[in-house]
Parts: structure tokens; C-alpha cells; sequence
């Protein structure tokens, strides 16, 4: 656990965006790297470029300064893999369960047949056997959330980013997705980047919690959470952690 | 017919009945000879069907005509809507450009283009362009409405996997697209069916149901008037049914068709 190299490096990033004329600075010299296979999450409070960086780090948008290195180059989703789930609903409603998981190896130009075989073998690893020829409004979010994660761990990525993928589910479901999360997790060895604005749900799945400041953000504290998986929400230790990070949250928020 | 249709198939065979109860026994109470009840349609719908107009066309020659007429016009209108739609409705800049010019023609009603068609246009041109100005709006834009209605998150999602501009368009613009279309054409269908008596007003063509009414108002035979009419009016619900099947079936992962 000491000497992983540096999957990704966010050096003094900014992002300011451009409105009537206004500077909105989201975000101001933020700054971490995360290593490999490392499943990592970042907390802070709504409204501080969680998702701006998210974007930037896959490519969707780019830093006002600062860089981005993945593997040493900037984000390119030409060269890099990114598996990204989003918070809303990212299926293509016309495409069923087995042509979604598809999409990402259709894009990527592996054959048909092969990409079939690699689908099925991921909407397995999610418990989605059965479902292949169901159309996303069959499935409920829980599954619809199954679907988008083996959509994003078909092309095998480089990295899995996460942003605030469990929100919209109620608070069983939720529970239950975390778990399977981590199942899935721990057999793949990737690398995860995981947005939440849930204390709990850093606490529970990740091995380093980043937690920012509010707008502009920049990054306040890194915790490293060293309890062993699978976590026990009512231990002592777990409830430390979360009240030590929850204080932290809470002073960003009402300062 | 289980329960859940039947009682709607029962309410409409009842409704349509009292309206032709009523309106036979206006046209009896009325008997004005340019007002003819129901029957007396029925009787001549029968006649021209059977017997043909005093030109000796029957009723499924003079459909023939306009449904070929309108089937013209109308792909016509697809081939430059649909294109023209998603052109629009992808690049901004063709937007800007071709927006000032098409948003005044809409407002202008098909009718109003027949002088000019008359003087510029012969032969099928005429139906075909008429039809095309009925068809041709409903169908570019519902086909805009449907590329802007694109999810902003399917399209990241999209670039995330490094699709490239063209995998953007054909595997998430075109078919999230797809049903509006689908819908611009039911509508725009219906549209251009409806503008089959001003096109075939002008056509000197002696076929065509719109002929076919304007043949017998000059003669005042109002029961042969209201026979196309209806026949129109039958023919155009059965084209919207056939699409609008058509769209049920393509697109079952729509939860919302409406009629």
C-alpha cells in the first residue's frame, strides 16, 4: 500500500467559468493524485465543482489553468478509457439492457460478436442475468444504475469515475448498491474516482477520502480510511471516521 | 374483444349512431334538397362507388388519384424535411441561416400559395407542391424539436467512450430523434391529406376526390359533396391509425404515443 505510483495527477487546477460577463470561479488550485486501482471519493459541499472536475478529468471539459495528467498525458477519451457513471439516468432508452452495455465496444470498433460475449459477461458481474433483452423502463434505478456500471467496465477502463451515481435511489437500494460496488470492485482492480455529498457513503467505500472547500474549492483534507472491507457502519472506528469528516464538511458549509 | 375494449367500442358505435339519428331526422324536419340526411349519402357514396361519377369514374379511382397525389407531395416533403430538420437541429450555424427564411413561409397557408401555382406550376406539380407546403413544416419541425430534445448527458456519455462527431449523430442524435420524426410525419401526412380538395381545385385533372366534391357542387348534387367529403375524411383517420401503429410498434421503449 506505500509505494503505488500516481495514476492521476491534478495539479493546481482552476476553472472559471465565463458568465454575462462574470468570472465564476469554481475551482482554485485544487490539487491530488490518486494511484492505482485506489478507490477514492471526493466529498464537499453542493455547488463546489465536484462534477466540473469530473468532467475535466474525462475529457469533457478543460482547466482555466493548471493540468491534468493521466498516465502522463492530459485527458484524452481517445487514448484513456473512461468507464463514467453519471448521477442522472444515462441509458439510451432504445436500446436494450444487452445493446447499452454494448455501446461503449461499438464505439470503440470491437466486433460484434465479441463485444456480445464481453456484455454478457459484465451484465452477469452486475446480477443482471436474465435482463439482457430488457428496455431500460422495464428496469428499475437500482438496475438501471447495474446496467450503466457494467456499460462503463465493458471497455475495460483505465478508470471508473463515479458522480453521485446512488443519489436518486432511496436509502435501501442505495445501501445495497454500495455493497455490490465494492463486490464488483475488489474482483477488477481498477481505479475508482467516486463525487458524493454523503459523508457515509465516502466512509463506507473508499481508501481515501478528499475532502474540498467550498466554492472556490481547492482540496482541505485527505483522509485515509484504514478499515479493512467489508465495513461495519455501527463499528467504533467507522463512526469516528465519519463524525471526523462530517466536522470538517460542516465547517465548509456553515464555515 | 375483451372488456377494456369493448365498452370504448361500444360508446363510439353508440355515439356515431345517435349523430346520424339526428342528423336524419334534421335533414327530414329541414327537407331542404341541398341538406341530405345520411341515407341518402350512404345512396350516393354507393352510387359513385359502383356506377362512377357522370364521367364514368368510380369512387376507388378518384381515392387512387388523390392518395397517389398526396403520397407524392408527401415524400417529397420527407426527403427535404427530414434531412433539412436534422441539419438544423445539429448545427447551429445552418439555424441561423435558414431560420429568418422558413419561419415567415410557415405562417403563409397553403391556400395562399395557389395562385402562384396555377400561373408557375402544371400537372402533378401542382398537388405535389401544395402538398409538400402542408407537409413539409410539421415534418421539420417536429424533426428539430426531436434532435434538441437529445439528452445532454447521453451525448457526454457518448463522448466519454471518445465517440466521434459522426458516431454522435448516427447512434445517439438519429435515434433518440427517431419518434419525433415519426410523429412530424403522422402529422404532416395528415396535413398534406388535408390539402388534397385546394390542390386538386386548381389540377385540371378530372379524378381525385377533391375533383370529385367540386364536380358535384357545381351541380348542386350536395349528397355526392358530403359522400367525398366523408370518404376524405374516413381515409385520412385510416392513415393516421396505420402510423400511428406503426410508431406503437418501433417505439415500445416510448412509454408516452399519444393520438
Amino acid at each position: 500500500m506505500i509505494l503505488l505510483e500516481d495514476e492521476i495527477i491534478i495539479d493546481s487546477v482552476t476553472k472559471i467559468f465565463k458568465q454575462n460577463s462574470q468570472n465564476l470561479e469554481v475551482i482554485n488550485g485544487l490539487s491530488f493524485n490518486v494511484n492505482k486501482g485506489e478507490f477514492l471519493c471526493i466529498v464537499g459541499p453542493s455547488g463546489c465543482g465536484k462534477t466540473t472536475l469530473l468532467k475535466m478529468i474525462c475529457g469533457l471539459d478543460f482547466p482555466t489553468s493548471g493540468r491534468i495528467l493521466i498516465r502522463g498525458v492530459p485527458p484524452n477519451p481517445n487514448i484513456h478509457k473512461f468507464g463514467v457513471i453519471f448521477q442522472e439516468d444515462s441509458l439510451m432508452p432504445w436500446r436494450n439492457v444487452i445493446d447499452n452495455v454494448k455501446f461503449g465496444l461499438e464505439i470503440k470498433g470491437i466486433n460484434e460478436k465479441e463485444a456480445i460475449r464481453i456484455a454478457e459477461k459484465y451484465i452477469d458481474l452486475v446480477g443482471l442475468k436474465g435482463f439482457e433483452k430488457y428496455y431500460p423502463h422495464q428496469l428499475s434505478g437500482g438496475m438501471k444504475k447495474r446496467v450503466a456500471i457494467a456499460r462503463a467496465l465493458a471497455i475495460d477502463p483505465d478508470l471508473i469515475l463515479m458522480d453521485e451515481p446512488f443519489a436518486d435511489l432511496d436509502a435501501q437500494t442505495r445501501s445495497f448498491m454500495q455493497k455490490e460496488l465494492l463486490r464488483i470492485w475488489s474482483g477488477l482492480n481498477k481505479t475508482v474516482m467516486f463525487i458524493t455529498h454523503n459523508v457515509e457513503e465516502a466512509v463506507f467505500l473508499a481508501q481515501r477520502v478528499i475532502i474540498l472547500t467550498k466554492r472556490p474549492s481547492k482540496t482541505k483534507a485527505i483522509i485515509k480510511i484504514d478499515l479493512p472491507y467489508p465495513r461495519d457502519r455501527l463499528s467504533p472506528p467507522f463512526i469516528s471516521y465519519r463524525e471526523k469528516i462530517l466536522k470538517m464538511f460542516h465547517e465548509e458549509i456553515w464555515g | 374483444m375483451n372488456k377494456r375494449t369493448f365498452y370504448p367500442f361500444l360508446y363510439s358505435s353508440i355515439s356515431i349512431l345517435v349523430f346520424l339519428i339526428i342528423w336524419e331526422i334534421f335533414a327530414k324536419f329541414l327537407s331542404n334538397p341541398y341538406f341530405p340526411g345520411p341515407l341518402s349519402v350512404l345512396n350516393a357514396l354507393i352510387r359513385i362507388a359502383i356506377f362512377g361519377d357522370i364521367d364514368g369514374y368510380t369512387l376507388i379511382i378518384h381515392i387512387y388519384a388523390s392518395l397517389e397525389r398526396v403520397m407524392i407531395g408527401f415524400f417529397i416533403a420527407i426527403i427535404t424535411g427530414v434531412p433539412l430538420g436534422l441539419l438544423i437541429g445539429i448545427f447551429p450555424i445552418i439555424r441561423s441561416l435558414s431560420l429568418p427564411i422558413i419561419e415567415p413561409i410557415r405562417f403563409i397557408p397553403p391556400i395562399a400559395w395557389i395562385p402562384l401555382s396555377i400561373i408557375l406550376l402544371v400537372g402533378m406539380s401542382r398537388y405535389a407542391f401544395l402538398i409538400w407546403i402542408g407537409a413539409f413544416f410539421p415534418i421539420l419541425l417536429n424533426t428539430i424539436a426531436g434532435v434538441k430534445r437529445t439528452s445532454v448527458t447521453l451525448i457526454q456519455m457518448a463522448k466519454t467512450f471518445g465517440a466521434t462527431k459522426n458516431q454522435i449523430i448516427t447512434k445517439v442524435i438519429l435515434p433518440s430523434s427517431l419518434p419525433e420524426t415519426m410523429t412530424g410525419l403522422r402529422v404532416g401526412l395528415g396535413v398534406g391529406w388535408m390539402c388534397i380538395v385546394a390542390a386538386e381545385m386548381i389540377g385540371g385533372d378530372p379524378v381525385g376526390l377533391g375533383r370529385l366534391i367540386i364536380k358535384y357542387a357545381n351541380l348542386l348534387q350536395t349528397d355526392v359533396v358530403i359522400a367525398g367529403m366523408i370518404s376524405i375524411g374516413i381515409i385520412g383517420l385510416c392513415i393516421n391509425y396505420i402510423i400511428l401503429s406503426l410508431e406503437k410498434r418501433m417505439f415500445k421503449w416510448r412509454v408516452e404515443i399519444t393520438t
